[in-house]
């Protein structure tokens, strides 16, 4: 039994437990993020029926294939030939950790970062949806900003706002944000806060224009998020530095307004998309918690712990979520059980769990389409946290939701496929063309020099 | 003196569908209506249940500088978008004017309505600021087509100009959608018959006196308040006074 065959994910559990009790503070956590319903708000062209395709930024793996990280699209369209098919694999030539992407305003392009390398692509699926090109990559981050590890992509008018994990001088948890054009130009960054109660942390962004605010989440730095997890778990000063707080910024002034005490390593952030609604939900990793973010009467911005998720003590790692259009339902992945969990959320104040299903060895992504009836799921955290030996499945499973159960669809096992960890995914429509063929590529790459 | 239409804008397609002008009329009286300040509940503003940051209390980026491109205005005179854009502060708005989104150009025109008449009540900012609403749509957006749409805006509230432009070629065109990252796209349903209607991301540009985009606003933050706020960050820079 080698190396990477012994591990076990139960004495991990045990010992990230007895760490963070001991800590009096939190554990091991885990990357994700979202789907159709969780896109910025700045974001046009919503699929609200049926996808044509998925796209997954899936990490390389040594041997396998290339080895490198690549965007793998799979036709999702149920009248097409291929169907539940791997259509196409775009390499970006080297491993990187790839983790996250997001949408440009536009949907012409789709962002997708390294954790590991700092790197930014910029992929045109636009021009083609079914085959993706790519058409920038963004390599001198770190130098630029300081900044290292680009994790979510949140799309604004005419920019993207990209959230870091790291910086450059430590590679621990203090980190910023950076403003870039639809083109990838850098516009300016933005520190996160370190004084009133932050902790300088950063993860995901959630915007509500109507309300002119920002929520920012908080994870861990490149020292944590590239140890391997069973190394991590037991280095009980390494435990001490993940995430602690939640932000609300003032968005037109991007500063921060207010820092909430969220303790466990607060992730996705999800604003309910009811017209009317102002509130905002996120899963905490290592305290397996649901928080919610609302205004009270007096119209004051507050957090508070409104649901548990799964027996914290086994600690379930909570990972992605994802809510429903109408706001009423919430999907949770917990990684270490490879659950997959519905919370009605028609009172946002006591989320109640109504279904549990476990859909892998190892779950981390849930993405549901607009109207709710198909959840995908994916398997990879970190390549460094995955599971090791037969639990490290990985897959990209479409399950179909009837409101009572969740049939699975079609799977593409990523290690039979020869791709590798299959993370975070996006939907692809071709129902959008160009009307005057514009020569995006050019204008990509044209960017830089013409705004010198 | 007017000149006529350059050669590309004169060989593209004059005639629109019958619907097409149906629809058109129907905005037409829709803007008409709101330009007169009845009728103006037709369009929904984004919900924004907020105090708008002080103007100067914040600092606007500069983002891009504005491309460069050859425009004909409502009366046929041929220029440069530079013409329309430098010396004062610009709010321009990408357009065209067979949208019939009501979150998308007719969004954008009774908001800047809504902000113009404002603006034009400060006396630190008129004579500051001018808007521009630049077509995408050169094959049917005639200069003859914009004046209709225009209608009074042409040349009501001068110390506030509104000008109505239209790429004079298809280079220009293009050379002026990749400039401003704009996307153009047609849409196409499950038989791949394609719409007749352009769909694009709604993008409104404050730009600065120097040709700087300083900021973009899309249907979610297009906020009357917002925006005069930002032009007057933005005059501040130069020394204005607000009160």
């Amino acid at each position: 039994m080698n190396a990477l065959a012994r591990f076990s994910a139960r004495p991990l559990v045990r010992a990230a437990l007895a760490v963070s009790l001991a800590l009096g503070a939190l554990a091991a956590p885990l990357p994700a993020l979202a789907d159709e319903t969780c896109n910025s708000p700045f974001m046009g062209k919503l699929i609200k029926g049926q996808e044509d395709f998925v796209y997954v930024w899936t990490l390389g793996i040594e041997g396998m294939g290339d080895g490198a990280d690549k965007l793998v699209t799979i036709d999702v369209n149920p009248k097409s030939p291929r169907y539940g098919k791997v259509i196409h694999k775009l390499s970006v030539g080297r491993r990187g950790e790839a983790h996250h992407m997001g949408f440009t305003d536009d949907r012409r392009y789709l962002w997708a970062g390294g954790l590991d390398d700092s790197r930014i692509y910029i992929f045109d699926v636009y021009s083609n949806p079914a085959k993706p090109k790519l058409v920038r990559t963004l390599s001198d981050l770190p130098a630029k900003t300081g900044l290292v590890g680009p994790h979510t992509f949140y799309a604004m008018p005419g920019r993207m706002l990209v959230q870091f994990l790291s910086n450059t001088k430590d590679h621990g948890g203090v980190t910023g944000m950076a403003q870039f054009t639809n083109s990838g130009k850098l516009v300016k960054t933005v520190a996160m806060p370190t004084d009133n109660g932050g902790d300088g942390y950063g993860y995901d962004i959630g915007i509500n224009p109507g309300r002119n605010v920002m929520l920012t989440s908080s994870f861990t730095g490149w020292n944590n998020y590239m140890m391997d997890l069973g190394k991590l778990v037991q280095d009980g000063e390494a435990m001490k530095r993940f995430g602690t707080s939640m932000v609300l910024w003032d968005l037109k002034a991007m500063t921060p307004k207010t820092v909430f005490n969220v303790p466990g390593s607060p992730l996705e952030i999800r604003w309910s998309l009811k017209e009317g609604d102002n509130w905002a939900v996120v899963a905490t990793a290592l305290t397996s918690k649901i928080w919610l973010v609302k205004q009270d009467a007096g119209g004051e911005w507050i957090a508070k712990d409104v649901a548990t998720i799964g027996d914290p003590a086994k600690i379930p790692l909570p990972v992605d979520i994802s809510i429903t259009a109408d706001g009423k339902g919430l999907w949770v992945n917990t990684f270490m059980d490879g659950k997959t969990r519905y919370f009605d959320l028609t009172d946002p104040e006591n989320p109640k769990q109504t279904f549990e299903k476990e859909t892998g060895k190892q779950v981390n992504m849930v993405s549901q389409s607009w109207d709710g009836k198909r959840v995908y799921i994916t398997s990879s955290l970190l390549a460094n946290w995955d599971k090791k030996g037969e639990a490290d499945e990985q897959f990209l499973r479409l399950f179909h939701w009837d409101g009572q159960d969740l049939s699975l669809a079609f799977e593409v096992d990523f290690h039979k496929e020869q791709l590798g960890r299959a993370h975070h995914m996006k939907f692809g429509t071709k129902a959008v063309r160009a009307a005057h063929a514009p020569a995006a590529p050019a204008r990509v790459a044209a960017a830089d020099a013409a705004n010198r | 003196m007017p000149r006529t239409l350059p050669p590309r804008l004169r060989a593209w397609p004059q005639r629109m569908p019958r619907t097409a002008e149906l629809r058109r009329a129907a905005l037409a009286l829709l803007f008409a209506l709101g330009a007169s300040g009845s009728g103006a509940h037709e369009i929904q503003a984004p919900p924004a249940d907020f105090s708008a940051p002080a103007a100067g209390s914040y600092r606007l980026d500069r983002i891009y500088r504005v491309p460069e491109g050859a425009v004909v205005d409502v009366h046929g005179k041929a220029g440069t978008l530079r013409d329309h854009t430098r010396g004062r502060a610009t709010l321009l708005s990408l357009m065209y004017t067979q949208c019939n989104d009501e979150k998308g150009c007719p969004l954008a025109l009774h908001t800047l309505d809504v902000v113009r008449k404002r603006l034009a009540a400060l006396p630190q900012a008129r004579e500051r600021v001018r808007l521009v609403s630049l077509s995408f749509d050169p094959a049917r957006d005639t200069p003859a087509v914009l004046r209709d749409y225009a209608g009074p805006r042409v040349r009501s509230l001068p110390a506030v100009p509104w000008r109505f432009l239209v790429p004079a070629s298809e280079r220009s065109l293009h050379s002026l959608l990749e400039g401003f990252e704009q996307d153009v796209s047609r849409t196409e349903d499950a038989d791949g018959t394609v719409a007749p209607e352009l769909s694009h991301v709604l993008k409104v540009f404050l730009i600065d006196r120097h040709g700087w985009v300083r900021e973009i606003y899309s249907t979610s933050y297009l906020v009357p308040q917002v925006v005069i706020n930002d032009v007057q960050t933005l005059l501040m820079e130069d020394g204005v006074r607000f009160r």
